[in-house]
């Protein structure tokens, strides 16, 4: 039922000159996603999620438009969308508010811009991309981030806007578990620390017509979380990286290990330097560093040639992919076939 | 072999306008830090412990932006980013856009040590400061009449838009390899002179200004951050030399004068690689560093 694919109609034109490749990859977080804990509707409403995300994205590369356009769409959409962990909807941190993080980035270039700790931006990939477009910088940070949304026109929302009831409820387990840590209670750490729920992110890659990649990533980071912390989402080489001369990533996992490992480069590094072919370095990258150091997550990539890289180490990963190959397929389990 | 190299920031020092007295204040103060970090290295002590005192040295110093005496944003005030790494474990602490913390390297070892995290920023670097019982500072001890002078006459300047980027300014940061082989750096900040509230340049980011990995290298930077961070600065060292082989002085001098000079930046970087070889490069004018290892080497330099 997740798992679509259609072959798109060969026409007489394509028997002339292959028309350039275009695709894109989303990410809705990885994380504990199973089957058995999943029901149908909520199934059904995750895959609409990422569909809604994947072809809005993709329509804005049929059209002509710029990788850039289209990742930002496909993340504006999610961020949107209060089932995914960005913008409405985000997880909330030990203080109860969504502190939100993204970033995006240009492979022409390569530019890019991004935002962490924003209390009161209704789409942070937006202003993640005037801070590219408008400024001299990469990165703006809490309320100087929000006083250049301002000056930018941007309008501010309360945080209210961000927060929705399951959020709280998660909010309200996490710091049970955190209490019940503190009190030597036995409990996992992994609750205690908000881990279960700690690898939610969103993003997208994409390939336009005109050969270039982009990468956007944008996250709420973890449930009770310390006030401030930044994850692997809005540093450029951790989460989030596009260099039109190797590739486009963007990350989904326990941040700290990203950030340490400078995992989206890395991917791209691995690919142009070691001649690995995305998928293979994708792999290196999230099944044997990674794992090395503990880490888990996932990471969507592509690069020019339009080869798409969807890989991960944790349960699940919601995620898409679509190009003029015809591909477009929905999936979240580790194995994709249809439920 | 044990070995030890600092920057004080990179960027356009011609001999001319270093007065005698204020050169001399600057070698004084990076003989400080990097004997400092050097004593460490010879007690038997970690590069991890080496680096932290070195860059605290050079925060307290007040002619190098970091710490007391670091440049100012446009409101007057004082906003403060450092990072640290560890190459055995590839451990690392950050924090980014604190105003009272007197020693924003310590705070970064602390977060690397003692939360689960590696980027605190803003309000939440100071309150996971004060939870682990830190004295706050107020914003005023960091400000210099120097610095105040340097703002004013940035100000006076007339910047137009904000797309025209403010000078590089500066950056002090250390690396270093122990007796063990255990590399590690640090980096610390006060970024760009007229610099807009929020902004978070390459120095906190791990990867673009500041990284460790045992075996390969470790590598601090200095010079316009929004070009290192692109560039991924630090890591594209340590890769280049891990994946493809280059030495590293190949390394940084095509990440300096290739790559960033493509894109348009400047800047400097010291790294050191797992036999204690140092290079310290720079595509600017001049780069106030230091250099002192176990075979007897040890320098100070500013062009």
């Amino acid at each position: 039922m997740l798992f679509i694919a259609t072959v798109s109609m060969t026409s007489a034109a394509a028997l002339a000159a292959p028309p350039a490749p275009i695709a894109i990859v989303i990410q809705g977080g990885a994380g504990v996603i199973e089957r058995a804990k999943m029901t149908p509707a909520n199934e059904a409403s995750y895959g609409a999620g990422l569909a809604a995300a994947l072809d809005a994205g993709y329509d804005v590369l049929e059209r002509g438009g710029t990788s850039l356009d289209a990742v930002t769409a496909a993340v504006r959409i999610m961020e949107d969308d209060p089932q995914f962990n960005a913008g409405r909807g985000a997880v909330l941190d030990h203080d109860g508010d969504a502190e939100l993080d993204a970033a995006i980035m240009d492979g022409a270039g390569p530019r890019a811009g991004a935002v962490a700790a924003v209390l009161h931006v209704k789409n942070p990939i937006e202003l993640a991309r005037l801070v590219m477009e408008r400024s001299p910088h990469v990165l703006l940070v809490a309320e100087g981030a929000e006083d250049f949304a301002l000056e930018q026109g941007m309008a501010l929302v309360p945080r209210g806007y961000f927060r929705t009831e399951p959020r709280e409820r998660e909010l309200e387990e996490a710091r049970r578990a955190e209490a019940a840590h503190a009190a030597g209670t036995p409990t996992t750490r992994a609750v205690a620390s908000g881990a279960e729920n700690s690898m939610g992110t969103v993003g997208a890659v994409a390939l336009d017509r005109s050969g270039n990649l982009a990468a956007a990533t944008s996250t709420g980071g973890l449930t009770n979380k310390h006030r401030g912390r930044v994850g692997d989402s809005p540093l450029i080489g951790a989460g989030t990286y596009a260099n039109n001369e190797s590739c486009a990533a963007s990350g989904t996992g326990q941040g700290e290990y990203y950030i340490r490992q400078v995992v989206a480069y890395d991917v791209c590094a691995l690919a142009l330097y070691r001649h690995l072919t995305l998928a293979q370095a994708a792999h290196e990258v999230i099944h044997v560093k990674l794992r090395r150091n503990g880490g888990e997550g996932g990471i969507i990539a592509v690069d020019r040639a339009g080869n798409i890289a969807m890989d991960f180490n944790s349960v699940g990963m919601f995620r898409g992919a679509r190009d003029s190959h015809g591909r477009r397929e929905i999936a979240m389990y580790r194995d994709a076939a249809p439920h | 072999m044990y070995a030890i190299a600092i920057h004080g920031g990179a960027g356009a020092v011609p001999r001319a306008t270093l007065s005698g007295e204020r050169e001399r204040r600057y070698r004084e103060g990076l003989e400080t830090a990097l004997d400092g970090g050097y004593a460490v290295l010879e007690a038997g002590g970690t590069s991890l412990d080496a680096v932290a005192a070195a860059v605290r040295l050079l925060e307290d110093h007040p002619s190098f932006n970091a710490g007391h005496g670091a440049a100012l944003t446009r409101d007057g005030a004082v906003e403060l980013d450092a990072a640290i790494m560890e190459g055995r474990r590839l451990r690392a602490g950050a924090v980014a856009s604190v105003r009272h913390v007197k020693n924003p390297i310590d705070l970064a070892r602390r977060v690397m040590e003692k939360s689960r995290h590696v980027l605190l920023v803003g309000a939440g670097a100071e309150e996971f400061a004060l939870e682990e019982h830190f004295t706050l500072v107020p914003n005023h001890y960091f400000r210099t009449a120097e610095r105040l002078e340097q703002l004013e006459s940035e100000q006076r300047g007339e910047r137009v838009s904000d797309l025209v980027p403010p000078a590089a300014q500066g950056t002090v940061g250390a690396v270093a390899c122990d007796s063990r082989g255990d590399l590690a750096a640090a980096t610390s900040t006060g970024g760009l002179t007229n610099k807009r509230p929020g902004r978070v340049g390459d120095s906190p980011i791990i990867g673009a200004g500041t990284y460790a990995k045992n075996g390969v290298c470790a590598v601090s930077a200095t010079g316009h951050g929004e070009y290192f961070i692109r560039a991924v600065a630090a890591h594209h060292v340590c890769a280049a030399v891990e994946y493809r082989g280059l030495t590293l002085e190949q390394a940084v001098h095509e990440l300096l004068h290739q790559i960033l000079r493509a894109l348009g930046g400047d800047g400097g970087l010291i790294a050191i690689d797992r036999d204690g070889r140092i290079v310290m490069d720079f595509s600017t004018e001049g780069m106030f560093r230091g250099a002192r290892d176990a075979a007897g080497r040890r320098e100070i330099a500013i062009y």
